[in-house]
């Protein structure tokens, strides 16, 4: 029988938490499979997943290959785990093929043979089947792998695909995603989410200065991201009347500082309304006057009491843009709609504000009713995984 | 709401959605079938050709129905290609279904030449006289300017051609000018002409092509051999339809005058008030503004709820910058502070006054904001 062999990573890692961990990727795998016909089993330290309908297996891998907390998975086929049943499947699967290995584990200790004998017993069958073919241990043709597995069962397979890896979405807690509509807060989202972070997202637009199609496309790039992390719920607060204030009563140099200031503190204000435990951005060290270190450090000093996560930090934008490619958001990331960010722009924003020199441009205005404000115009979408 | 981007696309008149319905519900026969309800409707289709001839006031040569204007442009610029040396020539004004074909012909080695424009925004005439041989193949300008209402002399190109370029065909982008200007295509002497059905009052995804000399021409897609041979696939005998009674509803001298009044009336609000320029051009149904210190975009959303303006050429709104206002000389700061008004002679004086005190009102208060 066809089946898909799955395996997990970390988890292993997690000592007395496992069944926790565990109980969370097995969630996610039905929940990403729901809709396709299959059956689910455990065996110790694999999942397998059979019975599916044979021409929807590329779907379903492509759908397995973006769940987070699976490390890889194979194409198997599952036969008992009796020798002259896996004889029979290894000649078939070494048809065709010059040079081969045969790589045998068994998580069965009782049987018959050792893994190593087994191997070079099944090497011989291999070689008597075929009189061209010859055995090579570093560089075959055909690598045949034979799991044997405590439910009497054997799996024989010659591939292994790489999953996404990570950890089980959820299983470290929720977080609040700044997206902006640019190439690097999607990607932000995919990589933490990739570490357990579930996320909601927070958008600001800047109507009329930003237009309806800008936050179509981040709409859209949350659409992209659920294929990673399920559902979404996106805020979307209007960031008008806050930039006009700031434009109107700060030096135009702060604009940027102070904009990111006030748009963190929404930030926090929606975490504790929604419960969510960290501010996620899209940042990376020094690619923008925003980024620096001193701008980071103004911006972040209005958080209290939430980590903010910045897993593009250390990322080049060529590396940035590469995860945003593989996870398929960086086409509606270029296209050309401002975001809040770009109205208003200061020629010369300043590269390394302090504190304190913002704190004297924010005592012009009046940010808890300007917070206020916006936060009473909250609009929530819900985004549903296609 | 008033709806001033009619150069974009218009309503379409309810008469014509009637015989859409109509060819569309009722007479819907395939016009190359052979039964009697089917050639009667082929039989409709060469009285909407004739029609349609008629109001380009033509009588020779042949109306080729197509998808609209971006398929009429390719079909007659692709058309007319031919191995040799031949050149083409086109203004950097032309649409981007004229212009994006011309540079694609540029990447497989077809000899392009693109003619500057004039601060009018007219084509350079005297560039265009240098350009001609008797190798050139091709010319291609469009009558009347999208994006700045700017009309180019035809006439005068076509005068130049049978001087300079007898074997040059003249390809003329029509989709502004037809049922909006009043000219005879006789007279103009272009070879070839484009017509959309959707700029006046027709519906969306119909228009046509004028060839005058059949032979000329090659088909550019492969079919059952419809429209001549030069356009396969069945006609779309509704929207043709539809398209020729709207034709039968314009009067093109009356439009013409009464959105000339419209124009008047709306530069006289706007006129003289401080950081609103627009550029002076001859059609009636277009201007170009722009708004010192305001971006183009944001006055248009901001003014959506109540006015509807343009972006210059909707179909290139999705690019950056815009080339066409570039090369008549304007800075970038001019273009991106720039909207495009266009008018429909079923708007009334009221409305249009209305709309542009809108407008200057909604730009105050934006201008207040960014200052």
């Amino acid at each position: 029988m066809k089946v898909l062999l799955l395996r997990f990573g970390e988890l292993y890692l997690k000592g007395n938490n496992r069944d926790v961990f565990e109980r969370n990727l097995i969630a996610k795998i039905k929940e990403k499979l729901c809709g396709e016909k299959f059956k689910f089993s455990k065996t110790f330290g694999r999942y397998v997943i059979s019975e599916y309908e044979q021409d929807r297996e590329n779907e379903i891998v492509q759908k397995l290959k973006q769940v987070f907390g699976l490390y890889s998975l194979s194409r198997a086929s599952e036969i008992d785990a009796n020798v002259e049943a896996i004889e029979n499947e290894v000649k078939k699967l070494s048809i065709g093929n010059k040079s081969f290995k045969v790589a045998v584990k068994r998580a069965d200790k009782n049987f018959t043979m050792s893994s190593m004998e087994f191997a070079s017993y099944l090497g011989g069958v291999v070689l008597e089947n075929n009189k061209d073919s010859n055995v090579d241990l570093y560089n075959p043709d055909i690598m045949i792998n034979v799991d044997i597995r405590l439910n009497n069962k054997a799996y024989l397979y010659t591939e292994v695909e790489k999953c996404q890896g990570g950890l089980p979405l959820g299983s470290a807690g929720k977080g609040l995603l700044l997206l902006s509509g640019g190439i690097d807060s999607p990607v932000a989202g995919y990589l933490i989410a990739k570490r357990g972070l579930e996320i909601e997202a927070l958008h600001f637009h800047s109507y009329p200065y930003t237009s309806e199609r800008a936050k179509e496309k981040v709409i859209s790039l949350a659409e992209k991201l659920t294929d990673y992390v399920g559902d979404i719920k996106l805020h979307v607060i209007s960031f008008t009347k806050i930039q006009e204030a700031i434009h109107v009563n700060c030096q135009s140099e702060f604009m940027i500082t102070i904009m990111r200031r006030i748009m963190m503190r929404i930030a926090e204000r929606i975490c504790e309304k929604y419960e969510l435990g960290a501010i996620v951005t899209g940042e990376s060290l020094g690619q923008v006057a925003s980024q620096t270190m001193q701008s980071m450090t103004v911006t972040g000093s209005v958080i209290i009491e939430k980590p903010i996560f910045r897993p593009c930090i250390a990322m080049d934008k060529e590396e940035i843009m590469a995860v945003a490619k593989s996870i398929d958001t960086y086409k509606t990331s270029i296209l050309p709609y401002e975001d809040c960010c770009t109205v208003f722009l200061p020629k010369n924003p300043v590269i390394r504000p302090t504190v304190k020199k913002a704190e004297r441009e924010e005592s012009r205005l009046d940010i808890e009713t300007l917070i206020n404000q916006a936060l009473e115009n909250e609009e929530i979408l819900e985004i549903k995984r296609k | 709401m008033i709806y001033l981007d009619n150069a974009a696309t218009t309503k379409m008149f309810e008469s014509s959605a009637r015989v859409y319905t109509n060819y569309a519900c009722t007479n819907f026969f395939n016009p190359s079938a052979n039964y009697a309800k089917a050639v009667e409707i082929s039989k409709a289709l060469d009285e909407a050709r004739v029609s349609i001839k008629e109001k380009l006031k033509v009588s020779n040569g042949d109306i080729i129905f197509t998808s609209g204007a971006t398929e009429s442009n390719n079909l007659a610029l692709r058309g007319s290609l031919r191995s040799g040396k031949w050149e083409y020539i086109f203004s950097v004004g032309e649409h981007p279904s004229v212009y994006n074909v011309a540079k694609e012909l540029e990447r497989e080695g077809y000899i392009v030449h693109f003619l500057s424009l004039q601060s009018n925004g007219e084509v350079n005439y005297e560039e265009l006289s240098k350009l001609l041989n008797s190798k050139t193949r091709y010319i291609s300008l469009m009558h009347v300017s999208n994006e700045t209402g700017a009309i180019n002399d035809i006439k005068r190109v076509s005068l130049l051609r049978d001087k300079l370029a007898p074997k040059a065909l003249l390809h003329v982008d029509g989709v502004q000018a037809f049922c909006k200007i009043d000219f005879s295509l006789k007279e103009l002497g272009a070879d070839l002409y484009t017509i959309s059905a959707h700029k006046f009052h027709g519906p969306k995804g119909v228009g046509a092509l004028y060839v005058k000399n059949k032979d000329s021409l090659k088909n550019i897609v492969f079919g059952g051999g419809q429209e001549g041979g030069l356009r396969s696939g069945t006609e779309n005998v509704a929207g043709i339809m539809a398209m020729v009674d709207a034709i039968k509803h314009i009067d093109v001298i009356k439009n013409y005058n009464h959105v000339l009044k419209l124009n008047k009336i709306f530069k006289e609000v706007i006129a003289g008030k401080t950081g609103i320029s627009f550029i002076e051009t001859q059609s009636p149904y277009i201007i170009s503004l722009s708004f010192e210190g305001v971006n183009g975009e944001t006055l248009m959303r901001a003014l959506q709820d109540d006015v509807i303006v343009g972006m210059g050429s909707a179909c290139s709104t999705k690019k950056a910058g815009n080339r066409i206002l570039e090369n008549m000389g304007y800075k970038s700061e001019k273009i991106k502070s720039s909207i495009r008004v266009s008018f429909s002679e079923d708007l009334t004086e009221d409305e249009v006054k209305s709309a542009g005190k809108k407008i200057l009102q909604v730009y105050k208060y934006v201008w207040e904001k960014v200052k």
